[in-house]
């Protein structure tokens, strides 16, 4: 577990796949900078997992999943063999992406072993709000609004702990401290706010009683729509700015893959033999 | 003759024939065909790459996406379009921007290149400091593979931006056209800022430009863009505009900021004090719309501008890490005066992306050779340097070589795997990226000049 690389200047930093989220944001918080990416529990996850299942967490509205920050990795590959893909600068048009390929592949491809990310100065500072609703219905028409409007938060959620009671929106803002007192403001004129922070996240994720979570992806003007037809839900938290829902309780189907075909052709190519899993357990 | 080449006009060869189809179906139907007869196909947009990216090295059938080209459909609710791979890539914002959104992606050449070029080079341009690429803005498509079957990557028009499986769309985008022909594309689109301040800090060296841009990164401030010129650039811009741009100054940055109003007067205070810091003699603020436009005008006119002052140029796209622009910068004039040619510099410096132009003269007996090995000791400095090769225009023919000083033998061998699997006869744009393909280059001038 280590830090390869820190170069504060450029704004990269190298680490190594059983890095800790934690460890690594511990270690880029003395130059007041920061991978703004939040997926719960990052004391315990780890790098390779993130990276593995291209996680996020509520600022995702603002500043994408984990694939977005990634300038370049290492992997090994089924046969043993390390490669490196991409390059430690902000830009890079030299070769094929497998960056992009290998994250979110879930270890199907190659095990990644070493990332280099672009990371960010953090904001003056982050404000959150949250607005209850007695209806997800009109917990989406305030989303739409906010969504439409000239305003830029980072976090645009939606909440419902138990699957009853109030559907809350979490909004929030980052940025120089004038800029995050204009957007507050601003956003008083659609609902009034109380203050609140993201703990709604780690609480859904560490609620594993309810059974295993599960993930919808939708267009976010069909947000509403998709949650008034969602049966025997108990909990449910949402990316409602990028249309996507985390719930527990039944499960409501997902889309299907696409180009499956060409993934098994990709899978023939890195793991003919299917050793990546077995290596992995 | 418009199909032998693109903007990079050291290499040149013409393909057999050039196809212009008009739908995804037209298309499936010229692949299959040449699938059947073991063709090479290179999909081609308007040529506007610097990489030799679209050059029918061996021949073959060029398919051209000029003519896909219409906007389909514009979702403003849900802040994306759905457009034909031909769309030029302007279009997209001038369609959408009296809704207050843009496309960000944003190449010196926007008004022409096409979205589908954009996808095949992962496209930066100035704004890309901020915003990212192209891979960052594009959601999903279309893919006809070279054995004629159609595959949907990513997002579909309708559908939720998360996709179940491997990020295939990732894999494509930055494939330099390899992996099969695009047709349709679904593009994110962005909230147009409401605010600017758009400045231009003049210095009496590049290397106090180049200071001062590393000092602003690493003081915590991203502009979204900040460019550099040197004096033999806003000398060829000036002659040829006169935009009444400073021909006395060492070098000039083009420091955009953007956001909401508040705030924005602080950052830019802060800005100037690290350009003074750097010795700038002078900030100018662009005070109107107007003024804004002008100065984006200058930077995007700069390649047009050579023309007047070098029959033949050759151009450079390499990446550092942000704190060694001064050191590269100096490389550069270095190595173009030993060699006894011109040189001049435009960089998108937030990024460390260069953009060197070096100017020769292909009537004359081994300028074209010594543009060539210019060219090459400028890009293996960067790699040396932790850098690449291109940060925006691809490999293509022109740096084929240099991907086995950049890449180990292994890396080459994964990427080429992605290859097989989706071309496993390898005759998608063949002859590019990989070292060992086949070249052009004879360096047998031609009674021609670029641009």
């Amino acid at each position: 577990m280590s830090i390869v690389a820190y170069a504060p200047d450029d704004l990269t930093v190298t680490v190594t796949a059983d890095t800790t989220l934690a460890a690594l944001q511990q270690h880029l918080a003395p130059r007041d900078q920061w991978l703004p990416v939040d997926p719960p529990n990052p004391a315990r996850l780890t790098i390779g997992e993130i990276v593995d299942c291209d996680l996020s967490g509520p600022r995702r509205y603002g500043y994408g999943t984990v694939r977005e920050h990634i300038l370049s990795l290492r992997a090994e590959l089924a046969d043993g063999r390390l490669i490196k893909s991409g390059a430690d600068v902000v830009k890079n048009a030299a070769g094929y992406d497998l960056c992009r390929l290998f994250t979110g592949a879930r270890g199907e491809l190659a095990t990644v072993c070493e990332v280099c990310f672009k990371v960010q100065p953090r904001p003056e500072v982050e404000h959150f709000g949250k607005v209850e609703f007695p209806t997800a219905e009109a917990a989406c028409e305030f989303v739409e609004k906010l969504d439409t409007s000239e305003l830029t938060p980072t976090v645009l959620d939606l909440h419902n702990a138990n699957g009853a009671g109030p559907w809350t929106v979490v909004v929030g803002f980052a940025g120089t401290r004038e800029e995050v007192a204009w957007q507050r403001k601003e956003t008083e004129r659609f609902a009034a706010m109380t203050d609140t922070n993201l703990d709604y996240e780690e609480q859904f994720w560490s609620t594993t009683a309810a059974g295993p979570a599960r993930k919808l992806s939708v267009l976010p003007s069909k947000l509403a729509a998709t949650i008034a037809s969602m049966r025997g839900v108990t909990s449910l938290v949402a990316r409602a700015g990028n249309g996507v829902i985390y719930y527990r309780g039944e499960d409501q189907g997902t889309g299907l893959a696409p180009a499956v075909k060409l993934m098994q052709r990709l899978k023939h190519e890195f793991d003919p033999d299917n050793q990546l899993q077995a290596r992995r357990a | 003759m418009v199909y032998e080449c693109d903007a990079y006009t050291m290499e040149k060869h013409l393909p057999d024939v050039v196809a212009l189809p008009r739908s995804t179906d037209e298309v499936v139907r010229v692949v299959k065909l040449c699938a059947e007869h073991h063709l090479p196909i290179i999909p081609r947009g308007t040529g506007t790459s610097l990489s030799g990216a679209v050059l029918a090295v061996d021949g073959g059938v060029i398919i051209g996406t000029t003519r896909l080209n219409r906007i389909l459909n514009v979702d403003y609710r849900n802040r994306r379009a759905l457009v034909e791979a031909g769309v030029p890539n302007l279009w997209i914002t001038n369609a959408v921007k009296h809704r207050g959104l843009m496309f960000a992606p944003d190449p010196s050449s926007q008004p022409s290149c096409t979205i589908a070029g954009n996808i095949a080079f992962n496209a930066g341009g100035p704004h890309t400091l901020k915003h990212g690429a192209t891979t960052s803005h594009v959601l999903g498509f279309d893919l006809v593979l070279p054995d004629g079957d159609v595959v949907w990557l990513g997002a579909t028009a309708d559908g939720g931006e998360d996709v179940e499986g491997c990020d295939l769309r990732g894999v494509v985008v930055g494939a330099e056209g390899m992996f099969g022909v695009i047709t349709r594309v679904v593009v994110r689109l962005m909230k147009t800022p409401h605010a600017f301040r758009t400045m231009l800090a003049v210095f009496n060296s590049a290397d106090d430009a180049s200071h001062a841009v590393s000092d602003i990164i690493a003081g915590g401030i991203i502009p979204v863009a900040m460019e550099l010129m040197d004096q033999p650039i806003t000398r060829a811009i000036e002659d040829a505009y006169h935009f009444g741009l400073p021909t006395d100054a060492g070098a000039v940055l083009i420091i955009e900021l953007e956001g909401h109003e508040a705030g924005l007067d602080r950052q830019v205070e802060r800005v100037t004090e690290l350009c003074r810091k750097n010795h700038s003699r002078d900030l100018k603020p662009a005070r109107t719309p107007e003024e804004r436009a002008a100065l984006w005008k200058c930077r995007k006119s700069a390649f047009g501008a050579i023309g007047r002052i070098s029959p033949n140029f050759v151009t450079q796209d390499g990446v550092v890490p942000r704190t060694k622009l001064p050191e590269i910068m100096q490389f550069i004039y270095d190595t173009a005066k030993k060699l006894g040619l011109g040189v001049a510099n435009v960089a998108h410096a937030g990024d460390g992306n260069i953009h060197p132009i070096i100017f020769y003269d292909e009537r004359i007996a081994g300028d074209v050779e010594k543009a060539y090995a210019c060219s090459t000791a400028i890009v293996r400095r960067c790699i040396e340097l932790g850098g690449t090769a291109t940060g925006e225009h691809g490999i293509g023919v022109e740096k084929a070589e240099l991907m086995s000083v950049q890449y180990s033998a292994d890396d080459l061998d994964a990427m080429q795997r992605v290859r097989r699997a989706f071309d496993p006869e390898g005759r998608c744009n063949p002859h590019k990226m990989f070292p060992g393909g086949k070249r052009c280059l004879n360096f047998n001038p031609r009674r021609q000049v670029a641009i």
